[in-house]
């Protein structure tokens, strides 16, 4: 109970924030800016994934700092105190964080990804099987690199204890580690979208674990 | 120091501690038993052996100075800070290991309310209550009573970042009786309030007070405190330096009875009376005015006969004879500076 009233209010909190707003205009324009300013993307990689990389890189960053931010913010002026002294989990405050803002991002990038499959159909003219092969791919990696941005920006937050050093922390950590899921993609393994799932979902709940441990033992 | 024993009477399959008076006739729960509270932070310690038990229905103010150590306790009580050392139990119930059910029971404002910016008063106001298991059509009732309680109807559908600060105060006020509680747990409750909302909260805790609430609260302003309080406890440096009614508190500082004697002819043989036996100083302290210091503050009563003879066959006129008693701020300042038994 406790848990989806916290999810429902932060994606009512997140999807009318400002940075949100952006996300939900800007990526998909920027699949389109990319696409006129990049019409020539070689036969190797389609645009679909050029606009995954993008977007999930931009994406995942801004959910990252966003969450990092929010929580540090969140913790430095006590609004916390009120929601720890009812009878609620811990975990419900920080997962339902997660949760608002990952859904707010995947809607955002897949309708900039759907703008990109859309270009790519129109422009290369390949069939539409090989085209949704190669969008599910991009999704997926896209997706699972924007989940372990937005679980390092959880685990940021909570343990940074200003936003410098939560904004530093998600440039030069958070955005590095989301770059794993490529890997199977990047060194054309065989099953690379299932190795991406299992590879993100994994990270992604070892960093929200460690986040939720960390939570726990915090004293406001 | 006034201490009252406890003793452990039962541990129930709750895991629910019963504690009963040892002495006296009454029969009144504690509330809040904190037993030899210790909070260490590294080098510093914040809180030592702090004891303090408050019984159902009573309004506890807690004051100290600075850094004394006041919202250490508070934290530890509901769970925001753990203690080093020592127990906690609320309502009979062990803290931290059985918050769940103590945080059903407890309303509480920190010393910095805040709450998330974007939310409207109503939306915060409505998520608290569900949080703390009142249901839609309570919280709707509970919302529209306290809002025109503290006069904040008219913000209910602001966002929270268009309020002023001492409506942010007055909302965390609402937010912690939004659920009817048993214990209300407020840190400098009524700082940075205006005069007419300050004599609000004090009116609705003392309402609150006689209809079974327990209030435990800390507070700067003492005239506050010795306003609502029914028992005071005073910290220091992490120690409780007494602990007591305002007139238990008061006994223990009246080491020598004073009066102040209102003269309406002022001859100024007065000071024969010196020699008096128990009169321990007598000085003017204004043309029409004396103050009178007794050696101790037994047998006042007979000295006090004894000083208004001698005055009057001494042509001095007694207007009034008034008791001097410390008001909270001198009770505190004595205790502080170590004054009072401790």
């Amino acid at each position: 109970m406790s848990f989806s009233l916290l999810f429902k209010d932060e994606l009512k909190g997140f999807y009318k924030s400002k940075v949100m707003i952006f996300l939900w205009a800007g990526l998909p324009l920027l699949t389109v800016l990319l696409h006129l300013l990049t019409p020539d993307t070689g036969e190797d990689i389609p645009f679909t994934m050029l606009s995954a990389l993008l977007v999930s890189s931009i994406g995942g960053t801004l959910a990252s700092a966003m969450l990092a931010v929010s929580i540090i913010h969140e913790k430095t002026v006590h609004v916390y105190d009120l929601f720890l002294i009812r009878p609620i989990k811990r975990w419900n405050l920080i997962i339902s964080k997660f949760l608002a803002v990952y859904v707010c991002i995947t809607i955002a990038s897949i309708l900039a990804l759907i703008l990109g499959i859309i270009i790519d159909y129109f422009v290369s003219g390949v069939t539409s099987e090989v085209i949704l092969h190669g969008a599910l791919e991009s999704i997926v990696v896209s997706l699972s690199m924007m989940a372990i941005a937005s679980a390092a920006g959880i685990v940021i937050g909570v343990i940074s204890p200003s936003v410098l050093v939560g904004v530093i922390l998600v440039i030069y950590g958070g955005n590095q580690i989301s770059i794993i899921p490529m890997i199977p993609s990047i060194a054309n393994m065989p099953n690379s979208v299932v190795f991406t799932i299992i590879l993100g979902a994994t990270i992604t709940g070892v960093l929200l674990s460690i986040a939720i441990i960390l939570f726990n033992k915090k004293q406001f | 120091m006034i201490k009252k024993k406890v003793k452990v009477e039962s541990l129930g399959t709750s895991g629910k501690v019963t504690f009963e008076k040892d002495e006296g006739s009454r029969s009144q729960k504690n509330m809040v038993v904190l037993k030899e509270l210790t909070k260490r932070y590294k080098q510093l310690l914040a809180l030592d052996n702090v004891s303090i038990e408050i019984k159902e229905g009573e309004i506890f103010g807690y004051i100290g100075p600075n850094g004394a150590g006041k919202t250490t306790t508070i934290k530890i009580m509901v769970d925001l800070i753990k203690k080093t050392s020592g127990e906690t139990f609320i309502d009979g119930y062990p803290m931290p290991e059985q918050k769940e059910e103590v945080h059903k029971l407890i309303g509480y404002l920190p010393q910095q309310v805040a709450f998330q910016q974007w939310r409207t008063v109503d939306q915060a106001l409505t998520t608290f209550g569900k949080l703390s298991g009142v249901n839609p059509q309570e919280i709707e009732r509970s919302i529209v009573e306290l809002l025109d309680l503290l006069k904040l109807s008219d913000v209910r559908y602001k966002k929270i970042v268009e309020l002023s600060g001492g409506m942010i105060q007055k909302l965390g006020f609402v937010q912690a009786l939004l659920h009817k509680p048993k214990l209300l747990i407020l840190d400098e409750p009524l700082s940075g309030l205006d005069p007419e909302s300050r004599y609000q909260v004090k009116q609705i805790l003392k309402d609150m007070s006689k209809q079974g609430t327990t209030v435990f609260f800390s507070s700067h302003i003492l005239s506050d405190v010795q306003d609502i309080a029914t028992k005071i406890g005073i910290l220091n440096w992490g120690h409780i330096v007494t602990i007591g009614t305002m007139e238990e508190l008061k006994e223990e500082l009246i080491k020598e009875n004073k009066v102040e004697i209102v003269l309406s002819k002022n001859s100024g043989k007065w000071t024969k009376l010196r020699s008096q036996s128990g009169i321990k100083k007598i000085k003017e302290i204004a043309p029409d005015k004396l103050l009178v210091h007794f050696e101790s503050k037994d047998k006042s009563g007979e000295i006090i006969h004894q000083l208004i003879e001698g005055l009057l066959s001494n042509d001095c006129h007694i207007r009034s004879i008034i008791p001097v008693v410390p008001n909270l701020d001198e009770v505190y300042q004595q205790y502080l500076n170590g004054g009072g038994n401790t």
